[in-house]
Order: C-alpha cells, then structure tokens, then sequence
C-alpha cells in the first residue's frame, strides 16, 4: 500500500471558500454523439446556438445578477463548439451580470479537439478562461472510432499543444477499459500526453450509464464490458503512472499537479454552494437542490416564458445531506469528510449517527477514523460504493 | 332473454382446437351474430378477460357463456364454452368437456392437424360425444382443406365429409356451424323434474360480493332464496343471486336443467367451494353426487417462497384464493434453509407454473421467489414402502432406499417429413425409446416415442420448433413410473450445501448439468468481498467447481455535482436489490439464481 501513502497528502491552498458561491453553466451542443456518453448533450445539427446562450443569459439576470463566483466552469456538451459570436457574447454579458472577471479564481472552460481552433481560443482567453479542460479519450483511431468521437488523435495532440500556449491551466479526459485494449495501449497514450505536462488529468474508467449506445450494445449481447479483474488492474496501475509522474490522486478519478486540482470540482464534491445556468444545469444552494429541464429548446421557452426551467426541485433532510457529503467527501481520498464540518452543517455528530458503521468499516480496513476526519484506506476507495451503501439513509426527501 | 328454455332448445357445446386455431376469435363472432355484443363492445377475444390472456395473446382459462339465436325459426339458447388450447391447459378442456354434449373441433386450414387437435378430439371422442371439425382460416390464401381432410381420417377417423369450413375473421361459414350445433349435437338430458344437480365448474372470489360459483345444472331448477348445499364441502347457503353470462353477468330468477350460470351466496370461507363438486337443495331428498372431476396430475413441482419472511400466512391465503380459481394447482407447505418458509406447488407444466406464479404476485400485490422446477420421483424405500417426492432436497438418504423411478410419458410428435432425422436424434439425445411412425398425410408424421418428462419439460419443445422450422408439435400422455439410474446432484456455495439448488439428474448427464449450473450462478450471484467457491457434488464425488471471485472493486468512476441525486438514487436501489437476496451462509443470492438449474448445457 505503500503507493496509496505516497501520494495522499493535502494540498497546501485551500483558495476555496466554505461561504463562497460556485457558477456552473451548461453548453449542450456536441459536433456528434459519443456512444458512451450520457451527458445531457444534443447533436449540434439543428442548434439556435443564439436563442439558446440568449436563454442562459436571461436565467442569469434572474439567477445569478451580482452573484461574485469563486470558480466558474463552462462545461457541455462542447462548449468550444459554439459559435465565436455567441462565445464572447456570452462571456462579455455574464462578466457584467455576475461579476467572475474580478470574483473568479479558477475560471475553466471544456473543449473537444474537432472543435478547438485557434480563433476559440482566443475567445475563451478573452472571456478570462484560465482552465480548459480537453476530451482526448484515446488516442487510438479504432477506439476513437468506436465510441464516435468527431476527432482524430493528431487533433487531440494539436488542441493540446494549443492549450498548454495560451492557458496557464489544463486538463486532459481520458478513459480506459475499452474492451480488448491492451493494456500497454492505453500507458502509452497516457505517456505521450504526460510529455505535454498537462497540470490535471481525469482519467475514467469505461462506464456503462443506462441509455447509452453502448449499454444498449452490452445488453443485446453484442459488446462484452472489460473484465472486472482486469478493469481493478487499470485502476491500480494508472495511480501508479500518475504517482510516478509527481501528480496527487486527489479524486477517485482525478489527477493534478501540485496544489492545482480544479477547484470548481473541490467545491462540489464538498458540496458547497453552486448555481447552475443553462439546460440540465443542476444548483445548491440554501439546502434546495434544482434542476433544469434537458432539452435545450423546452429549457429556453420555459426561461422565455417564466424565467425560469426548473424540472425538479429536492430539499433533502438532514441525513440525506450527511449522506451527500459523505457521497461526495469520500471521493477525495486525502481530503475525506470533516466531521466538524458536517456537524456544523446538518447538525448531526456522523460518529454518532454512523457509529455501527464506522466501526465495522474500519475493522474490515475500508475506513480511516480520526477525531478530525473520515477518510477512505486504498481498498475503502476501491470499495467505496459498498462502503456508501452501509451508510444509506432509508428514505432520502 | 327468456328465462328458461325447455332442454330440447338448449345446446351445451365447447370449441375446442390446438393453440391459437382460432377459438376465441370464432367465439367473438358467436358473439356477435347472436347479438350478444354491440358493435361498440366489439374487441378481439373478447373472452379473454383476464389481463394476462390479453397480454400473451393466449386463452389460459375456459370461460362460458351463454346465447340465444333462432335457427330454423326457433329460439335456441347456446352455452358455449372457449378452451385454451396449449397443452398445459388441457385439464380445463376436459373439465370443459364434462359439463356439454357435443364440441366444435377447430382446425386451422393452412396449419392442419397438430397436436393438441388430436389430444383435444380424442378427449371428446373418447367420452362417445358429437365431435363438429371445423376448418377455419379458409380466408389464408394457403389454405389447403384437401389434405387436411386426408389427416383427419387418418389420425381421427373422423368422415371428410362431415366437415365444416370457415374463418372466424371474416364470418363467413359460422352462421352454419350454429346449425350444425342444432343439428348434431343432442340436447342435454337431465330430468326437470328431478331434486337439483348442479356440478360446480369454477369459481372466483370476489372481494364484496364472496364466492362467485359457476354451475352447470344437471338435473332439476333452482331460483333465487333457494338454500342450497354442496354435498362434499358439506356447507350450506341462502341464494342471494342467480346469474348467466352473456358474455358479463346477467341476473335471472332461476337456472334450469341443462343451463349454465352463476350462483352467489356471500360465500366467504374458500373452503366451502370446491370445483367438481355437486350443489343441491338443501330440503328435499338427498341425491346422488356428480362424478366430479378427475383430481390433475401435476408434471412438474418448484418452491415458492415469499420474498419477506414475514408473508408466509398471506402466501398461504394467496394461494388458496388462486386454487378456487384454478383448482390444477397443488401446494404444500415446506421449508428450506435459504429460503425458510413457503409452500411446494404443483403445475401442470412450466406454462401453468409460469402463469400461477404471474397471477399470485398481481392478484396478492405480493413478492415471491421460485425455485427450480422438478418432476415428481417414486422412490422405493428399503422398508419396502414407495414415497412420492416433489423435491430433490426431500430425497432420503441413499442408505434408506433401493431405486429412484422417474415419470415417463409417451409422446406423440407431429411432424413435417423432412424433419424427421433431426426430431428422432433429438429424442435419442433425451433418452428416448422409439415406438413407431405413422403417417398422417403425404408429408406429415406422427413419431412416437416414450421420454423421460424430465428430458422434455425444459427446453424440448423449444429445440423441437427449431429442428421443424416451427412447424412441429407435441402432446404426451399421463406418466409412469420407472426405474432409473438417477443421482441427487448437491450444490456447494462457499462450502454450504443450499438445499434449494440440489437437482435430480441422470447419473450419466451429472458431469454436464454440474458445469452448467456453476457456470450459471457464476453469473447469476454477485461478487462479496471474499472469493466463493462453487462446487456440483453427487455424493462424495465433486462433478465440477467454479468460483466466484473476491469483488475488490465497486466505485462510481464518475461523480460530480450535477450527479448527487441520481447516484444517490442508484445506490439505494443497489441497497435495495441486496435486502431481497436470500443468503447462503454468508453468501447473498439473487432471485433468478435459484432457477440455475433450468440452464440448458448447449
Ligand atoms: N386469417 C385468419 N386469422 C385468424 C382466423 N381466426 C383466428 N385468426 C388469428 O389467429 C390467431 C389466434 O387466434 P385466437 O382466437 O386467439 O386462437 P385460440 O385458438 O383462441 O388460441 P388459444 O386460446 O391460445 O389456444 C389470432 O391472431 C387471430 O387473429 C381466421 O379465420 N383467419
Ligand atoms: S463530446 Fe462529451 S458531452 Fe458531447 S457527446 Fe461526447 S462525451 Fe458527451
Ligand atoms: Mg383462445
């Protein structure tokens, strides 16, 4: 275990504050549909790309006027694939509605190689994005292939070059256990991206969510999901390169060097305050979760309409909120959940609350117990939705 | 509607035919040209009331009704009866059959003799009745009367000419076959005069209203405030409501000799009710009973458990209120380590078994698992004594007995020419005993072999489709009992043996069925945190091994904050699905793994 040790320290800065507000906005448009995807993302075929981005300025006025975000984080869909126009459009209105030119420190922006020219980076620069975070995926044309991407890997590796010329910040996606893959494929698509020292990797394992191409694919019996053994394999040995690489395994699946996580990500996986813009976007704040219808053109007559899109709305209770934060905090596995934090929050002492199951989960080696903290051991993270499950509460709303 | 008819305008017939020839569908027309129907109550198989008949598109109970129409000038009053025609309802047909005097047998022209048109007609023909055949479909441009008329004097000796043509789609020809009821069929006999006779042929329950008993009169009349007393239940009862169906509940005053009907008394104990049972008057003088029904024979038994333990007694009265319903089911209690307590029932095939389990969890709203089907064995214990059982976990000791006897039936296959080497390899396959070959027309035969009903309840059928190009069918008589070289095959789930996996299999198929359950639970029982080993034992002997290997990793790849609802969703559900396992030691075991043994080794 002793890789799980090396690489488990905090990071310095904590530029997050616990007060502070996050501004997410969702860009829903993608150039093609990736079949492993089950993002709310649309083709762009038909796209208003201007009725859509004039609808998510509108929800901002009523939303977010004022609203001073710590982090900002465009993500998509493709948000690179929107029009220059509606881009700087875009960024121009908000900064003057919310205010992130001055508020924000991590302002992050996703983008898919197909898509990312030179012209949208300057865009993005313009508008004070200083993450861009890059769907690679693979760099293998058979997979990209296979899963539908709408770019080659000599694109992927220009878009990157461009990112690291003019972003101080970026992020490269990756995903691994596509069937058959030799393992030895995938290390060296990591390796030849490693030499572009991108500052964050995410680097996911090959989910089946329900509804995608592929779940549909595996479930009529015509494509075979990696063996688990092996996928438990990738796992282990993808922390390895990233530890050999200098980067903390800050997230189950996400990678940074020093003290550069995406901070944006940090605040939600401890669930502080976020307010989400755009189809789909989900929000926090105040105790009430919201969410906003998916399909972008139901999204924007709703906010013509009534200014608002919400579909659903959830004011959990408070052990539904300990559970969230323990959903969520886990997934750290140096950070873990703050007892005193959670205390303050929901008002209920997790070790008292979880006491049976905090003690048989540090039996069983899964859970680590400080006075200050919870945290999860290696194997606890390998585990960790079996470790979540013991401490489900029995009816969440 | 008039309320009574003198017997000799009365005819009690049932239409009776092979799977999906198109019985209900004549029964609509029936229906409809009797005025029974409006035209806005028109629907398909309308007689098929129940959801799960709609849903599969197949009759699974019989169902009466009655209907009057003039033929030659006369008002005539029709209870007809519209049976299901795959083989595992063949009990309702019988019973069918017991309460009429004559049958419409229903062959479908492009399709011809199958199996079950023999199994059914002879049913009938056996019982000395007016057997009517009927081609229907006659509107398929690949109707072929000509041949068939060649098969049913082969196989049912039945006169070519006295057959009938029609198609219930479009009407045409089913005004005739009511004249020919008219004609062929005798009025019921039965004395007017008489004390009252009336064999009960179903029954429901009916949660306002109690037991809904449907009667036949045999003899004598009965009207409304009548006390009435059913000779075997020994219960007696005020007549609060006569009814007939046409094709719902109608009220009437009275039922008289050769009438079918309803009768409802605020029946509540289901015990009162029992199908094949005789009704009579209570004052009077006593009467001789009905010979009732047959009790069936069940082919195939499993284990059915309430998902919570806690609904074992609500199981129990589930059942029961089932059984007045379908009086083929058997049930009794018995209990099982993984499981604990619940009931072994009896069907009369996998469809039956199927359709029971269905209509328990709706009719109940209640959960329940089954275990794997078996047939019932005849053990010969060394005391001398035979023992019935109906679970492989029941068989004793192998100290404590000689021999194990399986059901052997002998089955009549219809086949198309061609396809006769790949059925005869396949009965061979199954341990067959080839009887003979007969033909019935130019390119179809009949082969007869004797099976073991554990080699045919499975997937035979199935494999028999396929080897026909679907054109092959099959029916089998009542089973015997023979010896045979049979083993109890146990099954290790991390060295504890689940009584509720054991199977009974031919010594020479161990090896092969061993395989092919562990590598079915492999699949079907989840990763734990430890490695399960699995293991197929027949006494001492391990057959085979498979293991279950430790599950090390389970988590989320992806999370963020647009996700907390929906994982957390996902999670409970998770949690969920484990509460419903059933555990094995310390092993926890879905549902659908108890029915491993039904994998098929191909
Ligand atoms: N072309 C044609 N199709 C028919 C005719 N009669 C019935 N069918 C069709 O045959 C299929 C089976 O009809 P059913 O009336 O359900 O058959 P069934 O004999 O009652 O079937 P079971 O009760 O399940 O044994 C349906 O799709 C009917 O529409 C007919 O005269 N002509
Ligand atoms: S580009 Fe991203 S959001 Fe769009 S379909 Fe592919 S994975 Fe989904
Ligand atoms: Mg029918």
């Amino acid at each position: 275990m002793g890789l799980g040790e090396r690489r488990n320290k905090p990071f310095s800065v904590n530029p997050l504050q616990e007060k502070g507000v996050s501004l997410y906005v969702h860009l829903p448009y993608c150039a093609s549909r990736c079949r492993y995807c089950d993002f709310n993302a649309w083709v762009a075929d038909k796209a208003d790309f201007t009725s859509y981005i004039d609808a998510v300025l509108h929800e901002a006025r009523e939303k977010a006027t004022g609203l001073n975000p710590q982090t900002v984080f465009f993500g998509g869909g493709t948000p690179s694939l929107f029009p220059k126009e509606e881009l700087s459009r875009l960024f121009e209105e908000l900064q003057i509605i919310t205010g992130y030119q001055t508020s924000a420190f991590e302002i992050t922006a996703e983008a898919n190689p197909e898509s990312f020219s030179e012209e949208k980076a300057s865009v993005f620069s313009h508008g004070q994005v200083n993450r861009v975070s890059l769907g690679i995926q693979s760099l293998q044309p058979d997979i990209l292939r296979a899963y539908d991407r709408a770019h080659s890997s000599e694109q992927a590796l220009q878009a990157l070059d461009r990112i690291k010329r003019v972003f101080s910040q970026c992020n490269v996606d990756m995903i691994y256990a596509f069937p058959g893959q030799h393992p030895e494929s995938f290390f060296s698509d990591l390796e030849k991206l490693l030499a572009y020292s991108p500052d964050h990797f995410s680097c996911y394992e090959l989910s089946y969510e329900p509804g995608t191409a592929l779940t549909k694919k595996r479930d009529a019996g015509k494509w075979n999901p990696e063996d688990p053994d092996l996928c438990e394999k990738l796992f282990l040995a993808v922390q390895e390169i990233f530890s050999r690489h200098q980067y903390s395994h800050y997230e189950v699946s996400n990678f940074a060097l020093d003290n550069s996580p995406c901070w944006h990500n940090v605040a939600t996986w401890r669930t502080l305050d976020c307010v989400g813009l755009g189809a789909g976007a989900v929000g926090w704040e105040g105790g009430v979760r919201q969410k906003n219808i998916l399909r972008p053109v139901e999204y924007e007559s709703a906010i013509f309409e009534r200014g608002s899109a919400t579909l659903e709305k959830e004011v959990p209770k408070k052990e539904t909120v300990l559970f969230d934060l323990f959903m969520m905090g886990l997934r750290m596995p140096h950070e873990g959940v703050s007892i005193e934090r959670a205390e303050r929050l929901t008002g209920l002492n997790p070790l008292l609350v979880y006491d049976k199951e905090l003690a048989q989960l540090r039996q069983e080696g899964l859970l680590r117990v400080t006075p200050e903290q919870i945290r999860v051991t290696p194997k606890g993270l390998l585990l960790l939705d079996t470790v979540l499950q013991s401490f489900l509460p029995t009816q969440s709303v | 509607m008039s309320f009574s008819f003198p017997p000799e305008r009365i005819r009690n017939f049932s239409i009776i035919a092979h799977i999906d020839h198109g019985k209900s569908t004549l029964a609509d027309r029936f229906l409809e040209i009797t005025g029974a129907i409006s035209e806005r109550e028109r629907k398909n198989q309308i007689l098929d009331s129940m959801d799960l008949e709609r849903e599969r598109g197949i009759t699974i109970k019989a169902s009466a009704v009655s209907l009057t129409h003039e033929v030659n000038g006369e008002e005539y009053l029709f209870n007809l009866i519209d049976t299901p025609g795959h083989v595992d309802f063949a009990y309702e047909v019988e019973k069918s059959l017991q309460a009429c005097e004559g049958a419409v047998l229903l062959i479908d022209a492009a399709q011809g003799i199958q199996a079950q048109t023999v199994a059914n007609a002879m049913l009938a023909l056996e019982q000395n009745m007016t057997v009517i055949p009927v081609f229907n479909k006659m509107d398929l441009p690949h109707a072929r009367p000509e041949e068939i008329k060649d098969e049913l004097e082969n196989t049912l000796l039945l006169d070519r000419d006295s057959t009938l043509q029609c198609s219930a789609k479009t009407g045409e020809g089913v005004e005739e076959i009511l004249q020919h009821v008219v004609r062929d069929i005798p009025p019921p006999e039965g004395d007017p005069n008489a004390p009252l006779r009336a064999l009960i042929f179903d029954a429901r329950y009916d949660e306002y209203r109690g037991i809904v008993v449907y009667l036949r009169i045999m003899d004598g009349s009965i009207r409304k405030g009548d006390w009435v007393h059913m000779i075997g239940a020994g219960a007696e009862y005020e007549t609060i409501e006569l009814g007939k169906f046409s094709p719902g509940p109608v009220v009437h005053p009275g039922l008289t000799v050769g009438e079918t009907g309803y009768l409802i008394s605020n029946i509540k104990r289901l015990e009162d009710v029992r199908v094949g049972d005789t009704v009579t008057l209570r004052k009077g003088e006593p009467v001789e009973p009905l010979v009732g029904y047959r009790e069936p024979q069940p082919m195939v038994w499993c284990g059915i458990y309430p998902t919570s333990s806690g609904d074992f007694e609500n199981l129990r009265s589930a059942l029961k209120a089932l059984k007045l319903n379908d009086s083929s089911i058997l049930f009794e209690p018995e209990s099982s380590d993984a499981l604990g307590f619940g009931f072994r029932c009896g069907f009369l095939g996998l469809l039956h078994m199927e359709i029971v389990q269905e209509r328990l969890e709706r009719e109940s709203g209640m959960d329940v698992i089954q275990t794997a089907p078996t047939v019932p064995y005849q053990i010969l214990l060394t005391s001398g004594k035979t023992l019935e059982i109906h679970s492989p976990g029941a068989l004793p000791d192998p100290t404590q007995y000689t021999e194990i006897r399986e059901p052997i039936v002998t089955t009549h296959i219809l086949v198309p020419t061609e396809s006769i080497g790949p059925i005869m390899k396949l009965c061979m396959d199954r341990r067959g005993l080839f009887l003979r070959q007969e033909h019935l027309s130019a390119n179809r035969v009949m082969l007869t072999w004797d099976l073991p009903l554990a080699e045919i309840i499975y997937d035979f059928y199935d494999k028999l489709k396929s080897g026909t190009k679907g054109y092959g069918t099959m029916n089998f008589d009542e089973p015997r009992f023979e010896a045979s070289n049979l083993v109890k095959m146990r099954i290790l789930v991390n060295d504890r043996e689940a009584d509720a996996l054991s199977v009974i299999c031919h010594a020479n198929a161990a090896q092969r069925r061993g395989r092919a359950v562990l590598k079915k639970l492999r699949k079907e029982i989840p990763r734990h945190q430890f490695k399960i080993p699995l293991q197929a034992a027949v006494g001492g002997k391990i057959m085979a091994r498979e293991n279950i290997s430790a599950l090390s990793k389970n988590v989320t790849a992806k999370c963020y904050g647009g996700d907390i609802t929906r994982k957390r969703k996902l999670l409970e559900k998770q949690k969920e699905g484990k509460k419903r396992m059933k555990s094995i030691g310390n092993v926890e075991v879905p549902q659908k793994a108890f029915l491993a043994v039904l994998t098929t080794d191909e």
